[in-house]
């Protein structure tokens, strides 16, 4: 009896607690948010209201919480975010459709951004947004914008090797003596945006050749960059293939003592592939006025500032300093192929299945 | 007018491929033990869970203390009965005390009244201040007088014993069968006693019901239905019976055991069973006797010994302890009943037309033909 | 804990066994008991519909993909990996169960604590941890290499890897379900085989073993359903198995369709397991031994199999306990050194306990129709009924999360990421430990009590609270207590469907991880850990005082 009115205490007591401490968003706004509850009623610009803003990031928290945080002081809107993997979060977006409570969606690769775009479910954004970026940089039908670059290179281990160890091009690394010493993700989104560039610059059979050549090499399977790179480091692989920035988070991490480097292959194929993380509106999104702001503002010497000196990525608008260690952004013999061409994985998900990268 | 605590009228269940009840008609009255006998599946527990109201029934109808409580239009729950149930495992509350078990039916006293009661049962059955024990820490007979305490408490109109005692030991289970009948006799209570052991049904009925296959075989004293069974059935199952052949003569059963003076409504020549026990038969040894003894069983205060008769038949008959007869002597085998034998003519009994006097022993044996 | 899960080891009744009861159902029955039990199993359903709407527009390439050799390559390395870690978990768990029930172990109080609690490490992070501490060039290597020159560990991943770390983590479900078994068992059936002349081991095989086959099913049924649905262990480890392809079908493709498809393929492989543990459970018998005060389980001596038995132990806990504590601990304490801030994670806390208890909570309520109509309504309806309840199961949490924002977002809108649709969630995903749990407590409690209460003129709302209840509430307290740490360490529906800023400990970890900011991971990792381990922990611990005091 005292156990079972124990149990009915405690729910009791709990669910009181669950309704008193509504589960309002904790925001990530400093300010005490003027509380807008009637999210269907367009927020106008009154700077008593400053009003609100919904977006979903495939970017981790650690990452874009702070600069998030910087636009919300800045304007005094209530920002809420949900963070997630990009591509749940693309699938979220589309089964929500157009109940999505998301104004914005900011995602880690293009792909993600295609198929929310494909699904008619992206705003074309107004031209001064889309100009301030390279063609290059941004969804041809102008519904999505990258905000910071990222540049595919070849992590490799420098305890074990020199930079003229490495092979110019991507070809290289189909050779015999690479045997057993790569480390790839296939599953990444990244990587599979690389193989789309090389289906579209080599062509389907040479892609194909290259992805049996490294097949044939006994790459080990990893889930995703930072493995990689970690790997690399503990020497468990000589290279791997990744997008450039990881490398300063575990320098930063672990010190400059870190076995690892990056190489930028200078052959200027689909291997020097800069891409972009990106951001696009939802259509019906309620608060269409505050996305854009938001836009404007990650697009703003501010916030590029932020990527290149914090999160170590390129910069997408001129005139911001990068990184020291990074090689600057014109200095790259970057493959010069618009993103926006770049949306089709799902042919290189099935080729990559067809030659055993994936299941 | 006798007032009947219960009253089935035409009950039918029936359980898959069980037999359950079936057809069963009987009442019992207030204030009378109704022992319900019979083997394993011939329908006495299910009758009891019929009146309980565990089960529905499928056809009849259920009365009890005259309110209809189970019939075509209407089911009372078992909540609303007011039957007392002492189940074969006790069924105690093993989180609850004695105190509070026996008390679990009075939800509707007062808490002092509910209090005095308890404290009355707990005195009835003898366990005054074993109130704060639980369960798990009673011997098997304290559980079973508790379980007795907690049905009796709230006075339900009959009260319901689903085999009690199969969960003892031989000795307390005679003790208790006692005892419960005399807290039942003292409280003058109306009960269905539910039993396979006919010994134990023969002690605790006020009458008795024998049960077979879901049909109701007998319902009498027990005197009457040990004496004077109605089927074959009632009078294999009552004590260990054999069954003798005999021929319907103008004078009376011829058998091989001598001419029985019992007459009967049947045609002479016709051919029936007698039903005798063991103290219907005996023997004296003689050199000439035609049967044999094949087995003694020395039971204490008398023997049992095993015959064999001519026709190659065994038969029992008591003697007492000091009779010894060693196995394999030769025997006379006559019988001596005193009373007139039930007599089975295919199966079912054929009333005694008329019982003659018994000439005394001797004069009726086989050995003079 | 010893009421957790299906201890169905009981005395046979000398007379026959009761034909369940055939009452009909009166209106509070059927308002209280199938009315309930027919809306959770309908809630069950909801994902399956899902898929079937979605996997209706899975273009034609899709489905001849399902035709692929490589297809069929992957089914079988997911059986694979499905029957090694349940043959696995099962060989690592009875003996366990048994060493620390029916044997004077020692210390065996506190292997009963240690034992059970892999069980709140997630698998992510398991996984994780132990290629960092394991792997061919982790933690233990560069130890070793320091030391004694060993310049590569044997590489753990594949098959013996992922089997090994989802063993670790799950033998718990089947350890849990057969030490119940083992404390309700009869000691006079193995006294009687020793008497005719069987020794210990003989006797464990021929006797004990198959009273405890049916604790061994269902704890195996849980476990073969996690292995399915398992992502986060196969991923690290590099095993291919089903749920990979579902997801790189969410992640690559972003072809929900296809998804749809694939997983409606794992819900036939979960009516499968489903069907075979049926067969394999056997029919239950009712009635456990009553009140009947139970002779105090005699414990054999182990002599000199003392020291095999405790380092038995002392490795599984060891693997599975310490070295994900030990390692998440150290990567604290470096990180702490090195100057990284740890955050105030008191309201992730506070978000995640209350989310869990909620979820406990709910779960309970909505298993116990199904669970009480399933034992004491047995029949065709009540039994499929309570097989429903396992058929989102094996899902992917991915799956479930986008079934209920499909629901949410289009039909019940003011509902949508909000606090109780995320309840609603959990309870969808993790019912069936519910339901185990419960169904377990109530087959113990015999039918004869709740008909003497009856029969003492209490209706059957009363009797259930005044009787049943307080018998099965160690039961439900388990129950609650395993769906509390399941719920604590879900991931991707809470990603999907919390409220937008409710932060929990496990998204707390999850985005951390994915940067490998280990130090900032190894925090909420250890609170997680902690905090998840805290009922299981009393529970245990009450459960020994009860068991002993007996």
């Amino acid at each position: 009896m005292l156990c079972r009115t124990k149990i009915a205490a405690v729910l009791l007591v709990v669910t009181l607690l669950a309704t008193a401490c509504a589960p309002a968003a904790t925001p990530t706004a400093g300010q005490p948010p003027e509380s807008n509850q009637d999210a269907l009623v367009e927020v106008g610009g009154t700077p008593a209201d400053p009003g609100s803003l919904v977006i979903y990031s495939g970017r981790s928290e650690s990452l874009v919480e702070p600069i998030i945080g910087q636009f919300a002081d800045l304007t005094g809107i209530q920002v809420d975010v949900r963070y997630g993997s990009t591509a749940e979060l693309a699938a979220t977006i589309l089964e929500e459709g157009s109940n999505s409570p998301a104004d914005v969606f900011f995602a880690q690769d293009p792909g993600g951004l295609g198929a929310v775009a494909d699904a008619g479910m992206l705003a074309e954004l107004p031209e001064g947004l889309l100009n301030r970026v390279e063609a290059r940089f941004r969804s041809p039908e102008g519904n999505w914008v990258g905000v910071s670059g990222r540049a595919r290179v070849v992590v490799y281990n420098t305890d074990k090797l020199s930079p003229e160890d490495l092979p110019d091009e991507l070809n290289g690394f189909g050779d015999p003596k690479w045997q057993g010493r790569i480390g790839w993700a296939p599953t990444n989104g990244s990587f599979q945006t690389m193989v789309t560039a090389m289906r579209q610059v080599w062509g389907e059979e040479s892609t194909s050749e290259w992805l049996e050549g490294i097949l044939a090499n006994d790459p080990v399977v990893y889930e995703n960059n930072t493995s990689i790179v970690a790997a690399v480091g503990a020497g468990e692989v000589d290279v791997g293939f990744v997008n450039h920035y990881y490398l300063y988070r575990f320098l930063q991490e672990e010190g400059e003592e870190f076995p690892a480097r990056n190489y930028f292959l200078p052959g200027g194929g689909p291997g020097s592939l800069i891409m972009v993380a990106g951001v696009g509106r939802i259509a019906s999104g309620p608060n269409e006025d505050n996305a854009l702001k938001f836009i404007d503002f990650l697009l703003s010497p501010v916030a590029q500032q932020y990527f290149a000196s914090q999160t170590f990525e390129y910069p997408v608008i001129e005139g911001i300093q990068t990184q020291r260690l990074l090689t600057p952004l014109s200095e790259l013999d970057a493959i010069d192929i618009p993103l926006g061409s770049l949306a089709d994985l799902q042919g290189t998900v099935e080729l990559l299945q067809e030659v055993g990268a994936l299941p | 007018m006798e007032s009947y605590a219960v009253k089935c009228i035409h009950l039918t269940k029936k359980f898959g491929s069980n037999f359950g009840v079936q057809d069963l008609s009987m009442s019992v009255r207030a204030g009378e033990i109704l022992a319900l006998v019979g083997p394993s599946g011939c329908g006495k527990t299910s009758t009891l869970r019929l009146i309980a109201g565990f089960e529905h029934p499928d056809q009849g109808n259920i009365s009890l203390a005259g309110r209809d409580v189970s019939g075509d239009r209407r089911f009372v729950p078992p909540e609303k009965r007011g039957v007392g149930m002492v189940f074969q495992d006790y069924a105690l509350f093993p989180h609850l005390s004695v105190f509070e078990n026996v008390a679990f039916g009075l939800h509707e006293c007062s808490s002092e009244q509910r209090k005095n009661r308890v404290m009355e049962m707990l005195e009835l059955i003898g366990l005054a201040d074993l109130g704060n024990r639980y369960p798990h820490q009673l011997s098997g007979g304290e559980r079973q007088r508790v379980a007795l305490a907690r049905a009796l408490a709230p006075q339900p109109v009959v009260l319901l014993l689903d085999e009690p005692f199969s969960n003892l030991d031989a000795d307390l289970r005679l003790r208790m069968r006692e005892e419960i009948r005399a807290v039942l006799k003292n409280i003058n209570a109306t009960a269905v006693f539910v039993t396979h052991d006919q010994e134990e049904a023969l002690f605790m009925g006020d009458r008795l019901a024998v049960m077979n296959q879901g049909h109701l075989e007998q319902i009498g004293t027990p005197e009457r239905v040990f004496q004077h069974p109605e089927t074959r059935f009632v009078a294999e199952f009552m004590g260990q019976t054999d069954f003798i052949p005999g021929e319907v003569r103008a004078e009376g059963i011829l058998t091989e055991i001598g001419l029985l003076p019992q007459l009967v409504n049947l045609p002479p020549g016709e051919n029936v069973e007698l039903a005798a026990r063991a103290d219907d038969i005996t023997f004296d040894a003689h050199a000439l006797g035609k049967s044999v003894v094949i087995g003694r069983q020395f039971k204490g205060a008398l023997n049992i010994y095993r015959l064999k008769l001519p026709s190659g038949r065994v038969v029992h008959a008591f003697q007492p302890h000091t009779c010894v007869i060693p196995v394999g002597t030769s025997v006379d085998v006559y019988a001596d009943p005193g009373h007139a034998l039930a007599c089975f003519y295919q199966g079912q009994a054929v009333p005694v037309l008329e019982e003659r006097e018994y000439l005394p022993l001797g004069n009726y044996s086989s050995s003079r033909n | 804990m010893a009421e957790l899960i299906e201890p169905q080891v009981f005395h046979k009744q000398t007379r026959s066994v009761w034909k369940p009861r055939t009452l009909l159902p009166g209106l509070p029955e059927m308002a209280l008991l199938w009315l309930p039990a027919l809306l959770v199993a309908a809630a069950m359903l909801l994902p399956i519909i899902y898929l079937l709407l979605r996997a209706g527009g899975a273009d034609l390439p899709a489905w001849q993909w399902l035709l692929r050799t490589r297809t069929l390559e992957i089914l079988g390395r997911t059986i694979l990996l499905v029957i090694g870690v349940t043959s696995a978990a099962m060989v690592v768990a009875v003996p366990l169960a048994w060493l620390t029930v029916r044997t004077d172990l020692p210390l065996g109080r506190l292997w009963s604590i240690l034992i059970p609690l892999p069980l709140v490490i997630p698998s992510y992070v398991g996984a994780y941890l132990f290629v960092s501490a394991l792997g061919p060039r982790g933690l233990l290597q560069s130890w070793l290499e320091a030391w004694f020159g060993v310049t590569r560990l044997p590489d753990i991943h594949g098959l013996p890897g992922a089997v090994i770390v989802l063993t670790l983590i799950s033998y718990p479900y089947i350890y849990l379900s057969v030490r119940a078994a083992l404390l309700k068992m009869d000691p006079t059936l193995e006294e009687a085989a020793r008497s005719l002349g069987h020794n210990l081991l003989k006797t464990f095989r021929r006797v004990t073993l198959p009273q405890l086959r049916p604790a061994i099913t269902v704890g195996s049924l849980l476990v073969a359903l996690y292995v399915l649905r398992d992502f986060g262990a196969v991923s690290i480890l590099r095993y291919d198995t089903f749920s990979r392809v579902i997801y790189i079908q969410y992640r690559s493709s972003f072809d929900r369709a296809s998804a749809a498809a694939l997983s409606l393929i794992l819900v036939a492989m979960t009516v499968v397991i489903l069907v075979l543990e049926i067969r394999t459970r056997g029919r239950s018998l009712y009635h456990s031994a009553s009140a009947t005060a139970s002779r105090p389980l005699a414990r054999f001596s182990l002599g000199a199999w003392r020291w095999p038995a405790l380092i038995f132990c002392a490795g599984v806990t060891g693997l599975a306990l310490l070295v994900p504590a030990g390692l998440l601990l150290y990567w604290l304490v470096r990180g702490i050194l090195a100057g990284e801030q740890i955050s105030n994670l008191w309201l992730a806390t506070r978000n995640s306990a209350l989310a869990s208890v909620l979820a406990a909570g709910f779960s309970l309520l909505a298993a116990l129709p199904v669970a009480v109509l399933n034992v004491r309504r047995p029949g065709r309806l009540s039994h499929l009924l309570e097989r429903v309840t396992y058929v989102g199961y094996a899902l992917p949490g991915i799956v479930i999360a986008l079934a209920l924002v499909f629901f949410g977002a289009n039909y019940a809108l003011s509902l949508y990421q909000t606090l109780p649709l995320l309840i609603f969630a959990y309870v969808v995903l993790f019912l069936p430990q519910a339901v185990g749990a419960l169904r377990a407590s109530i087959l113990q409690v015999q039918p004869s009590l709740e008909e003497a209460g009856r029969s003492l003129g209490h209706g059957p709302i009363r009797i259930f609270q005044k009787i049943t209840l307080p018998l099965i509430s160690p039961g439900v307290a388990a129950g609650a207590g395993l769906v509390f740490l399941t719920t604590m360490k879900e991931l991707p529906a809470t990603l999907i469907l919390a409220p937008i800023g409710f932060k929990t400990l496990a998204s707390g970890l999850w985005s951390a991880v994915s940067e490998a900011f280990f130090a900032k991971a190894a925090a909420p990792a250890l609170l997680l850990i902690l905090v998840s381990s805290l009922p299981m922990a009393i529970l245990i611990i009450k459960d020994q005082n009860k068991a002993s005091s007996q």
